[in-house]
């Protein structure tokens, strides 16, 4: 007997891997990195900037007795210093910094003078109002102290009425109230809740600071310092947009005040250099060993070389530099920028960290 | 011992599924049609707004009535101090926030750390329209000379030309189609930077819409692309039917699809379109990407092309006796804001553009030269011809008829 037999045979050869995508886990300590962030670098933020808030206090007190041009010099200088040292402070905007919103009622600008000039004279206003963001903190300080007038002064006899003087004071007090609730809250419970919570998803540390440097170091930093005022979002320059357009001349000093804390943050150095513990840049080389490849620390570094030297070139003003020749502004801006992507994909990606905020397109 | 008669029929089908990539099947529907739920996902109205802005600019530039302060306006939609304004006949483009100028030179892949250059181009723009006010109008009932503006015909048509023999309308009309429609398109939409941004993927792996909207925000950027190109077609699903309905980029594709050198190339750029977008709906990510490719490859040809048939066209048109230089100048001036356009031209599989800003400057440069398109050799536009038709795969005498 015949038979006939057809085998049919099919072989399906599959050579699929492993078709989910690594859940990405390296053994990098956070725990250390996050503990240096605290101890070396955001609590002594705050208490520098705590420091500097207590003397531009006593100076304020001491001008709205005396009122004379002495007084009025110091109130100035401590303004400046205050300023200057709120910077280190300004991109920590976790934990009680975040839930009493310190940054919006410390340094958001232009400040909206028309706005001002109603409280002082209405005498019935509520800073703890949003509506009031733009009519207090360094930017009200600023026009208070220099805007008021041309000539000094008048400014002085301008603030020594009881509207302007009971402002002023407001002001000032506030600014050092609410630093003081974020440092006492990030010294007691915060501190240990913020390092215990080492983990690697949205919600952890790591990844929410994270993403509050890289929102400061894009929103505030490039866009608030620099790009605004140059036009770089309206597409026309806004030379009144720059920190402390009254004072006029502090907005490079500023601005480098801010871009060092940043540079600081990433290379986990403390305010004066002594301490150099656990940082991004760390975690960066870790995995760069880890995966066999170069460091993403070393092109970022570079990049903010570059924009340092750029700035550098900046008036000291940059609203005379917009007026004046705004290109070198843009120019700025620019590589500022270059490093946004070096640390919004490439960095983010490294790291596993996922971004928790867009650019708004406007479309 | 019986005979067995053995058919093995081995059959090897070797799938090599590789990495995460098992086969998606795309939906590709005829038309550009999409729907969620029963809606339709598809939106450019931002886009159709500025084409609507583009255009009633283009048109005031020769109204001899409006100011230049008004002009200016219709560019940024807001005045000098940066308030907000009604320049516009259109009610709805008055009552929007968006602008022609914002979008200028505004791409995230080519502009975003490139503001210092963007501001130039910005400004470039600021410049004709200006020219136009302060140069052209006065002479309005001039003939135009050698270094002198005024009118002059081109057939029974009276152009308006500045004291080089250039129509700032047209500059002005062709350079948009560079700097916004395409630039836009090419360089920021259809560019991962803005399709993959965030956790765009996410959401469209899961069907996630945008907030209080049908569509995903992949979904919506790649159609705001689409709209750049076919933002004012009557029927937007199958806009290839009514070719030719903007001033812009739509126009022209059309006029290079009436070339039979290149004819089907609408085709080509409508079908990659609707395929990448898709692929989108279907999450396929590779083919979305590869459609962008033929996009960009295909429009940077559009424009290229008609640069150089322009500067033919001017070839054929210089005047071998007497003063008829009106069509050559309307030739010249139309293939000057094209030569600029080349700016913002992308590369396939590439993040270079075809042309930098210092190229196309030197190309303008010796059209500018001396008395401008008054004294322009056929040399000098077969130069420029050359140079550009080098960097794609047409030639000359193909782009030029």
């Amino acid at each position: 007997m015949n038979r006939l037999i057809t085998l049919f045979l099919l072989l399906v050869l599959c050579s699929c891997q492993d078709t989910t995508e690594d859940i990405f886990t390296d053994n990098f300590d956070r725990r250390a990195m996050l503990t240096n962030w605290v101890d070396n670098i955001i609590v002594p933020a705050h208490e520098i900037y705590d420091v500097r808030l207590q003397a531009l206090r006593l100076s304020k007190d001491e001008f709205i007795i005396e009122g004379s041009t002495l007084t009025f010099e110091n109130l100035r200088l401590a303004y400046k210093n205050a300023y200057l040292a709120w910077q280190a402070v300004s991109m920590f905007d976790i934990g009680k910094a975040e839930e009493i919103g310190l940054r919006n009622f410390s340094n958001i600008y232009p400040t909206d003078t028309q706005l001002i000039e109603e409280n002082i004279q209405g005498g019935n206003y509520n800073l703890e109002l949003p509506s009031n963001f733009d009519a207090q903190g360094f930017p009200a300080l600023d026009y208070l102290l220099f805007g008021l007038s041309d000539n000094d002064d008048e400014i002085i006899n301008i603030l020594q009425q009881t509207a302007y003087s009971s402002y002023l004071n407001e002001l000032v007090d506030r600014l050092k109230l609410l630093n003081l609730e974020v440092l006492n809250d990030w010294r007691i419970p915060f501190r240990s809740e913020f390092i215990e919570n080492d983990g690697s998803s949205a919600t952890a540390s790591t990844d929410k600071l994270v993403n509050d440097f890289l929102f400061y170091y894009e929103k505030f930093l490039r866009a608030g310092k620099i790009g605004i005022p140059a036009g770089v979002f309206s597409g026309n320059e806004i030379p009144t947009s720059v920190e402390a357009p009254y004072s006029g001349i502090y907005s490079k000093e500023l601005f480098f005040a801010a871009f060092k804390a940043v540079q600081d943050f990433f290379k986990g150095l403390n305010y004066d250099g002594s301490q150099d513990g656990s940082s991004l840049e760390d975690y960066l080389n870790y995995v760069a060993t880890e995966n066999g490849t170069s460091s993403l620390a070393d092109p970022i570094l570079a990049q903010w070389t570059i924009a340092e030297a750029k700035v550098q070139a900046l008036d000291d003003s940059f609203r005379s530099q917009v007026e004046n020749d705004n290109i070198k502004m843009l120019e700025a801006y620019d590589e500022l920028q270059k490093a946004v992507v070096l640390l919004k994909v490439d960095m983010l990606q490294a790291l596993n960290i996922q971004v928790d905020f867009v650019d708004a397109d406007g479309d | 011992m019986p005979k067995y008669i053995l058919f093995i029929l081995v059959s090897l089908v070797i799938v090599s599924c590789s990495d995460d990539e098992p086969t998606i099947e795309i939906n590709n529907p005829p038309f550009y049609d999409f729907e969620r739920n029963g809606e339709s996902t598809v939106s450019f109205t931002g886009q159709t707004t500025r084409i609507l802005m583009a255009t009633e600019l283009i048109n005031a530039m020769t109204d001899f009535n409006v100011t230049s302060t008004h002009l200016l306006e219709m560019y940024a939609n807001e005045n000098a101090m940066g308030q907000d304004v009604d320049p516009f006949n259109n009610m709805e483009l008055n009552n929007s926030t968006k602008s022609i100028k914002s979008k200028v030179a505004a791409s995230k892949d080519f502009f975003s750390s490139n503001t210092a250059e963007s501001a130039l181009i910005k400004a470039d723009f600021e410049k004709w329209i200006n020219g136009q006010i302060n140069e052209v109008f006065p002479n309005q009932n001039l003939l135009a000379t050698p270094g002198v503006a005024g009118q002059i015909a081109d057939g029974t048509n009276v152009r308006y030309v500045n004291g080089k023999g250039l129509e700032y309308n047209q500059a002005v009309n062709k350079s948009l189609i560079g700097a916004l429609m395409v630039d836009q398109m090419l360089n920021n939409y259809l560019g991962t930077a803005v399709l993959d941004e965030a956790d765009n993927r996410t959401l469209n792996d899961s069907g996630i819409p945008a907030e209080g909207m049908t569509y995903t925000t992949m979904e919506h950027k790649w159609d705001e692309a689409y709209g750049y190109l076919f933002g004012v077609s009557t029927d937007a699903s199958d806009p290839l039917a009514t070719l030719g309905e903007d001033s812009f980029l739509n126009k022209y594709l059309g006029r290079v699809e009436g070339d039979s050198d290149f004819t089907g190339i609408a085709q080509e750029i409508f079908e990659a379109f609707k395929l990448g977008r898709a692929a989108i709906v279907a999450g396929d990510y590779d083919v979305r990407d590869a459609q962008a490719q033929i996009i960009r490859k295909k429009i940077s040809e559009v424009v290229a092309i008609r640069a150089v048939y322009y500067l033919q066209q001017g070839k054929i048109g210089i005047p071998l006796s007497g003063n008829d230089y009106g069509p050559m100048f309307h030739d010249l001036s139309e293939g000057y804001g094209f030569i600029y356009s080349l700016r913002f031209l992308r590369q396939p599989n590439s993040v270079a553009p075809y042309f930098t800003r210092s190229e196309v400057e030197g190309f303008l440069s010796l059209l500018n030269e001396g008395n401008g398109l008054w004294d322009v050799s056929a040399e000098t536009l077969d130069f420029i011809s050359d140079a550009i038709a080098d960097k794609f795969e047409f030639t000359v005498e193909q782009a030029g008829s």
